[in-house]
């Protein structure tokens, strides 16, 4: 029986061993049963834990899954841009309107609906003339 | 990924609540402390060591760390789902639950997410020959115990972990 220590054993099990080391190991498998019964014992742990990991992993996938998804936040209308420019536009325009028309301009319309037709540029000379000179 | 790090957590501490919370913190400070990140590193590498890194540092914050340490068998047990019925190794799960912290983590890191004995050492602030003596220990004592047959709940190859370096202690982990 040749004797293989079980930190050689389980780095062969582990893949761990550079290729003249697993051929070695290799050699000595074909020709003793007690190491090969050893390095089968060692890969049942082996695949034990990997199985033993793959559960637990299964169970927490399972309960991520399991878990209430919130519902997604409602999106915040956002306002149409153009609209905001065009409105902007559009207050801009009344304010420069006001600014330049004079704060009464919407009494003054009003004021020459109910009085009459506006004087034109034509009836001011005839006025004038109509009218006696002071001198 | 976020399976993979709650699955460390868990099993690291040994139990789902607390592994939840654990995971939990360690995101937070994982967020606050992004700088620490270095490009290059795996991301799951990277999250791994920050889980182990809170988890030691507030251990050791303990009295005594290692009762601290310490999780029931039936706390562990409850990380297996439990509809797997048959297929799930009540043995191997038993035994897993048995070992040290670092030990058991050591396994999930090298069986369960494939790392070779250098990443894990990195993940685990160890070295490739502590990584190497722990998996002896456990995959040996486990094999030995298959081949007996008994499913005897014996102790071995777990009493003489610690969770402090093998140079304090003077054991050879």
């Amino acid at each position: 029986m040749t004797e293989l220590s079980d930190e050689l054993l389980v780095a062969y099990v582990d893949g761990q061993l550079v290729r003249e080391q697993t051929r070695s190991v290799e050699k000595v498998l074909e020709h003793d049963d007690v190491v090969a019964r050893r390095v089968e014992a060692l890969k049942d742990a082996h695949g034990r834990f990997e199985s033993a990991f793959e559960a637990i992993l299964a169970g927490e996938l399972i309960e991520i899954l399991a878990a209430p998804v919130l519902p997604p936040r409602p999106k915040r209308k956002r306002g149409n841009g153009l609209a905001k420019i065009g409105i902007a536009v559009v207050g801009i325009g009344i304010a420069l309107a006001v600014l330049v028309g004079g704060y009464s301009w919407p009494l003054v319309l009003r004021a020459c609906s109910v009085t009459g037709p506006v004087a034109t540029m034509h009836d001011a000379p005839a006025k004038a003339q109509s009218a006696p000179s002071a001198y | 990924m976020l399976p993979r790090l709650q699955r460390f957590a868990d099993v690291l501490v040994g139990e789902k609540r607390e592994g939840k919370a654990l995971l939990r913190r360690a995101l937070h400070l994982m967020l606050a402390e992004h700088h620490r990140y270095q490009r290059g590193t795996p991301l799951d590498r990277f999250a791994f060591t920050e889980i182990y890194r809170v988890w030691l540092g507030e251990l050791r914050d303990h009295a005594d760390p290692l009762r601290q340490a310490k999780s029931s068998d039936e706390d562990f047990d409850r990380l297996f789902p439990k509809d797997r019925g048959a297929d799930l190794d009540a043995f191997t799960a038993t035994f897993l639950g048995q070992l040290p912290p670092q030990q058991r983590t050591t396994l999930l890191l090298v069986y369960g997410e494939g790392f070779d004995y250098v990443g894990a050492a990195k993940v685990l602030d160890s070295d490739a020959d502590t990584i190497q003596a722990r998996l002896i220990r456990a995959s040996a004592s486990l094999a030995d115990r298959l081949s007996s047959g008994s499913p005897a709940r014996k102790k071995a190859s777990t009493t003489i972990e610690t969770l402090y370096p093998a140079e304090a202690t003077g054991i050879r982990p």
